[in-house]
């Protein structure tokens, strides 16, 4: 879909995903790193656990279809080559500090200048403007700063994030898309532009529109391990299995609260609460709590009963009761379980890429989306420190050995 | 002359609650014109989903519903009456993408799957969406973003190693997939662009979302490790945590990741005797010291202002926020000065607030063109504006009850 394009990846941590994504999509896609390798390839974990620039498992995870370029752009030389790769490039995409580039002459302005049609995407933790956008930040303080972090956890700790770094994920995925909006608006202009997201903003999405509680005079909610405090009501939606947990959206209405009231029958039948107890009106069922109509203590005898039939049965026995009962029950998979999906299998969803030079292949996640016609087709490995230097410079930039040679032993490459 | 940048774009959109709605929610914001069809007799379940403006439950208060949807066009159909069949084949016709999220199935029983709409339009992009994908033996299972987020490995990582997983909050994969569905449907667009054809596409709320755990995933499949809860700890920085500030249950969120960090956080704390204390004079130090450090810097971020605190690391280069819940963050000087937050003109409220385009293209910028329509409030719209209808065919339609 996208193989007409090459992009120019300048990316660090905070925005490899965006290239990958693009590249996924067809495109040819140029990781640009300084001599030496990017930084991203110093974070864990690694494979075999041996530290290492080329076994960096995040490497790996975010620059599939990438071939890499290393190349010196603070200095004159190796600038003026990123000028001429920018010429021709459809895409650059970079997640340096707001300005950063501009200092070495390789802000949007100055590409555009080169290029007026170049879609320059940049991805930062909070954006290229406003009074914090040279603020420091991680995964954890974006998630503090968007949104996500106060909802999650149990009530009597901190909030907590999740252990898998996710804010720059969420900036990168919406980077991905933003490009491809300014793509299609260069179809018909013919112009590029300047493409800032924040991932600040992009991570507030995951609050559920909760963000917006004081805006619309709705009590903030509040963090409850699997759930949520939502003013006096303490809702949960992961219960304990005999054998680990699930999830299910115990929760009520005239859309989610006959899936309610379909579970509490199957528990009724089985014994684990009497015609009163099934009979609730589910759909009204929060209404009820907050007139007092139905007491808190109810509730909370409720969920017991619920946790008391979850505890006794295993998550596959829950799940085909889910299946054949059209229940809103889960499995709470461990990363194993998930590897192990008989539905991903059955979709042959992983792609094993071979790494030669590991003698191996190694099972990746497969494409993120289905295109009848022009499938995502699985890629090349994740590329080693500079492994497409040379053919980067002879074939785009037509560089003969000499001049190859020359930039390998000034270091620029 | 403000330019959208989808400003040719055209989708009819059958998503609903969350993930779907979030997709074309991205691209209404650049034009695209999109046309919801809902029903009011199978709510959409985003209308009874929190917050409710004045904290009043109904299908039209949610606050949910609103961010959303705002800027699209809605049509109240009935898919199953004849008449709003043909409505919905009209709409077929008029679009360039078809957009839907029910249960695998849902939409052949309706008549409404690829293979019949591609007869009707043969340049169609459909993109449909749902849990587990389109086929396979758990195709079947439906239901939210939280049923996914456990099923595909997020709900476990969430939380305290000696307690049951917390999860990320709620329907976590409603908020991870949307970037990939929007992606999907310009990705086949510029397919259709190049080649004239158009497509069908199936993705996986789960297979799409996966993208996001992958070095868990790779760290079991090279290494054999399944990850596990750490609570807030992380693989390089040390102290990282969240920690105490003033008031009740304010938090301050840390991450030192160079010694650096680690004197500008002793100065902030006015601790300064702890960069002499050799259990944390390397980060090496620090992490086999962790539990006793954690401890000290929780009780000197105790009484602190979280903000100020903040701020004050900030200043030494210590990346540090409060942590955030909506009264800070409807306040957060940062994402006012991004224009993060619009109050669009709303018919019951006077305003309602929702969120902006999370990015900004410097040349064609976001647009929101109105708040989410009350119940029919864009039938009339829809009908006359989008498909050309005169007033007997929508006098008729009204009389027949598809409407609704």
């Amino acid at each position: 879909m996208l193989e007409p394009y090459r992009v120019l990846d300048l990316t660090n941590e905070r925005g490899l995903l965006c290239g990958q994504l693009l590249g996924d999509l067809g495109a040819d896609v140029i990781q640009v790193e300084p001599p030496g390798g990017s930084r991203a390839r110093r974070l864990g974990p690694f494979a075999g656990d041996v530290p290492h620039p080329d076994r960096s498992l995040y490497w790996w995870a975010y620059t599939r279809n990438k071939r890499s370029l290393t190349l010196d752009v603070g200095r004159p030389a190796g600038r003026d080559l990123l000028m001429q790769l920018a010429r021709t490039a459809h895409f650059v995409i970079e997640s340096e500090d707001p300005g950063a580039l501009a200092r070495h002459g390789l802000g949007y302005d100055d590409l555009a200048a080169v290029n007026p049609a170049l879609v320059y995407v940049s991805i930062t933790p909070f954006g290229q403007s406003g009074p914090r956008a040279g603020w420091a930040a991680s995964d954890l303080v974006l998630w503090a700063a968007g949104g996500p972090l106060v909802l999650t956890g149990d009530s009597d700790r901190p909030p907590v994030r999740l252990p898998i770094p996710q804010a720059y994920l969420h900036a990168a995925a919406d980077a991905a898309v933003a490009a491809l909006i300014a793509h299609h608006e260069r179809a018909g202009s013919g112009r590029g532009q300047h493409v800032d997201v924040s991932a600040q903003q992009s991570v507030a999405l995951a609050t559920q529109s909760y963000i917006l509680c004081d805006a619309v005079g709705h009590p903030p909610v509040r963090r409850s391990a699997g759930g949520l405090k939502n003013g006096p009501l303490h809702l949960r939606l992961l219960f304990p299995a005999r054998d680990g947990h699930v999830a299910i959206t115990f929760l009520f209405g005239s859309a989610i609260g006959p899936f309610s009231r379909r579970l509490m029958e199957w528990i009724c039948e089985e014994g684990g609460c009497d015609a009163a107890t099934r009979d609730k009106d589910w759909i009204a069922y929060t209404e009820a709590l907050l007139s007092g109509a139905e007491p808190l203590a109810e509730f909370e005898r409720v969920k017991q009963v619920v946790e008391d039939f979850t505890r006794a049965r295993t998550k596959a026995e829950l799940l085909e009761a889910a299946l054949a009962r059209g229940l809103l029950i889960a499995p709470v998979a461990a990363i194993d379980e998930v590897l192990a999906s008989p539905q991903l299998a059955a979709r042959d969803y992983w792609q094993d890429l071979p790494h030669p030079e590991l003698g191996r292949s190694v099972r990746y996640p497969g494409a993120f989306a289905r295109f009848a016609a022009s499938p995502i087709r699985p890629g090349r490995r994740p590329p080693t420190v500079g492994e497409h230097s040379d053919e980067i410079l002879r074939d785009a930039l037509g560089l003969d050995d000499a001049a190859r040679a020359r930039l390998r032993a000034e270091g620029i490459t | 002359v403000s330019t959208r940048a989808l400003a040719d774009v055209r989708i009819l959109d059958f998503m609903w609650v969350m993930a779907g709605p979030a997709a074309t929610r991205m691209l209404a914001d650049y034009g695209a014109q999109v046309v919801r069809v809902e029903s009011t007799r199978h709510i959409d379940t985003a209308r009874t989903l929190a917050p409710f403006h004045a904290a009043t439950p109904g299908p039209e208060n949610s606050g949910v519903f609103q961010n959303l949807n705002a800027g699209k066009r809605m049509l109240t159909l009935d898919l199953r009456t004849p008449e709003g069949y043909g409505v919905a084949l009209d709409l077929v016709r008029w679009a360039d993408v078809v957009t839907e999220s029910f249960a695998p199935g849902r939409m052949r029983a309706l008549r409404l799957d690829y293979e019949t709409l591609r007869r009707v339009n043969p340049r169609l992009v459909m993109v449909s969406t749902c849990l587990m994908g389109q086929t396979g033996p758990r195709a079947g299972f439906a239901g939210y973003g939280n049923l996914a987020a456990a099923i595909s490995g997020f709900s476990n990582l969430g939380g305290w190693p000696d307690r049951a997983p917390a999860g990320p909050f709620s329907a976590y994969t409603d908020y991870v997939s949307p970037r990939f569905l929007a992606l999907a449907i310009l990705a086949a667009l510029e397919h259709r662009r190049q080649t004239g054809e158009g497509q069908y596409v199936d993705c996986s709320q789960a297979e799409c979302s996966l993208h996001f755990l992958g070095p868990a995933l790779l760290d079991y499949t090279v290494n054999g490790r399944v990850a596990g809860r750490v609570g807030n700890r992380d693989r390089d920085a040390v102290p990282h945590g969240v920690f105490p500030a003033a008031g009740e249950d304010q938090w301050v969120a840390i991450a030192v990741e160079t010694d650096a960090h680690w004197r500008g956080l002793c100065a902030v704390l006015e601790r300064p005797e702890l960069t002499r204390d050799p259990r944390f004079a390397s980060a090496e130090a620090r992490r086999t010291n962790e539990s006793a450090l954690e401890t000290l810097v929780a009780a000197a971020t105790a009484p602190r202002d979280r903000h100020a605190l903040a701020a004050e690391l900030q200043a030494r280069g210590v990346p540090a926020y409060a942590v955030q819940n909506s009264p800070d963050l409807v306040r957060d000087p940062q994402l006012l000065a991004r224009g993060h937050f619009h109050q669009l003109d709303h018919p019951t409220y006077g305003a309602a607030p929702v969120e902006g385009s999370r990015f900004v293209l410097s040349r064609t910028p976001a647009v929101i063109e109105g708040p989410a329509p009350t119940y029919g409030a864009a039938n009339e719209y829809v009908l006359r504006d989008v498909l050309g209808y005169d007033d007997e065919h929508i006098t008729a339609l009204v009389a027949s009850g598809a409407l609704t």
